[in-house]
């Protein structure tokens, strides 16, 4: 196998958010580069309000308004996008909202939306309106819809937030199994430090005022290790030493 | 296939309002209907006068209009001209109330033309259009849809003020275009908006569509009314207000309910 490529190449020259009102100009990101290399899952981490977000946002094309310049490994790489909140249309339903990411041929032509469906055990749920679901059950469904575009990249935004462990926990494993079932490169943003262990092939750390890349590790865990509280608190601990 | 599933499902929901409504409130309509048509023929009976007959002269009125088939001409005509302008003004006023609401620019512009329009009496356009383009059907239709426009780009464009940013990158990022974003995406968050906007614009619709007859064309309801004011004849004035009082109520209890439940089914 020749050597992997990467998918991602980041440059964030300055990034600033305009004065508003009694705010004045806020500089956020200054000189990022980050280069994320094919199918590798890499994890952004760092305090709340560092700017990680800001810097998912650009790579996704959300925010224009920065100097820097941003590129694929593809030119028309193909995107998926996990936000923080699900961002399901409220008035379509499970299935509905499945079936629109994908083109018209594709989501008629197999059963491609029933099996993602079934893999994340919503099949039961496929007919229901989504605010009358559970948040975790919302987000398996916004997991599904970001799975089923097979992308090329996965952006996530602190996509676990504000659930119960319990949860979290069984959505975290069925990210690593849809994950493991058709790898693909993850930028995945999180405050999480144990939920960052448990996901990161690499982990990059973002800090200070205005932010930029402080620590970039690699984090070479097997994927049973990953389910170890006492491996992954250890790695933790080395990884976040002098955080 | 998907679409036969969703028609039927449209059918059930309509029916379970209609349902509900039916038996919720029917006792209360059939007493309060009954005692306006009680206090009616009481005033009529006191009054004794040929103009202002009772219940019973109007219905007869009403069965011999129906009868001889100038009640559905002039109520057909009447309404093919509300549903034209109906159909025109709301589908331009939407789009330019959507417009309005995502440019920011567009809207400082227009707000004054919009004011100017809003403010612009029925009448005036009635009679500018019928001065300008004759005494024709186009005329008319075309008076009663340029007072209808404002109305609808008003409300609209406060629906499309409030868009979720949030749904419109998701959007974005799974590439949905400009048709799929604004089926899936814009239209439902619109839609009460638009609803609204419809709601107001048939009753205001259907009155100045009888003004705009009433004013230069030699038929439909408003013609029958001015007929009606010509010879005196009461009774003809309220069988044709009636008929169309039911055929509102009609469309309202048949058309826009059952529309409006399925816009929001979706609702908790």
């Amino acid at each position: 196998m020749n050597e992997k490529q990467s998918a991602i190449r980041v440059t964030v020259d300055s990034k600033a958010f305009p004065a508003v009102a009694d705010r004045p100009e806020q500089l956020v990101l200054r000189g990022v580069e980050l280069e994320v290399q094919e199918g590798s899952f890499v994890v952004l981490t760092g305090p709340s309000g560092c700017g990680k977000s800001t810097l998912l946002n650009i790579v996704a094309g959300l925010d224009p308004d920065f100097q820097g310049t941003v590129e694929f490994g593809e030119d028309d790489a193909k995107l998926s996008f996990m936000f923080q909140t699900p961002r399901l249309l409220p008035w379509r339903t499970v299935e509905q909202n499945i079936r629109l990411v994908l083109d018209d041929e594709v989501a008629e032509a197999d059963g491609k939306v029933a099996a993602i469906l079934n893999r994340v055990g919503l099949s039961e749920a496929a007919t229901a309106f989504p605010e009358r679901l559970s948040l975790g059950m919302q987000r398996r469904a916004a997991l599904a819809r970001a799975f089923v575009v097979e992308p090329d990249i996965l952006l996530m935004d602190e996509p676990f937030v504000s659930l119960d462990d319990p949860s979290a926990d069984s959505l975290r494993a069925l990210l690593i199994e849809l994950w493991n079932r058709r790898p693909t490169t993850v930028l995945f943003v999180t405050h999480d430090r144990i939920e960052a262990v448990m996901l990161a092939t690499r982990l990059v750390r973002l800090g200070g005022t205005p932010a930029s890349i402080v620590q970039d590790s690699e984090v070479s865990l097997s994927p049973p290790e990953r389910l170890d509280r006492e491996k992954v608190l250890a790695w933790r601990l080395r990884l976040f030493e002098n955080a | 296939m998907t679409l036969d599933n969703q028609t039927i499902k449209i059918g059930r929901i309509g029916r379970g309002v209609i349902g509900s409504v039916l038996s919720g409130r029917l006792a209360w309509t059939i007493v309060s209907f009954l005692s306006l048509l009680a206090l009616w023929a009481l005033v009529a009976a006191i009054l004794q006068s040929r103009l202002f007959p009772g219940p019973l002269d109007v219905g007869a009125k009403f069965v011999s209009e129906a009868a001889s088939g100038e009640l559905a001409h002039h109520v057909g005509i009447t309404l093919a001209r509300v549903a034209a302008a109906f159909f025109v003004a709301m589908f331009i006023g939407t789009a330019f109330g959507i417009a309005l609401g995502v440019a920011k620019g567009a809207d400082q512009f227009f707000d004054t033309w919009l004011i100017f329009f809003l403010n612009l009496p029925a009448l005036v356009t009635i009679i500018l259009c019928y001065v300008w383009f004759g005494l024709t059907e186009t005329a008319a239709v075309l008076a009663v849809i340029i007072n209808k426009i404002p109305n609808v780009t008003v409300t609209v464009r406060e629906g499309a003020r409030s868009l979720s940013r949030d749904l419109t990158e998701m959007a974005q990022i799974y590439q949905f275009g400009t048709l799929k974003t604004l089926r899936h995406v814009t239209l439902p968050q619109l839609a009460p908006f638009i609803a609204a906007a419809a709601r107001g614009g048939l009753s205001l619709v259907w009155k100045i569509v009888l003004v705009v007859e009433l004013l230069g064309r030699p038929n439909g309801v408003g013609r029958q009314l001015y007929d009606g004011f010509q010879l005196f004849d009461v009774s003809m004035i309220l069988a044709y207000a009636i008929a169309f009082i039911l055929v509102v109520q009609f469309i309202e209890i048949a058309v826009l309910q059952p529309i409006e439940a399925r816009v929001n089914r979706w609702r908790r």
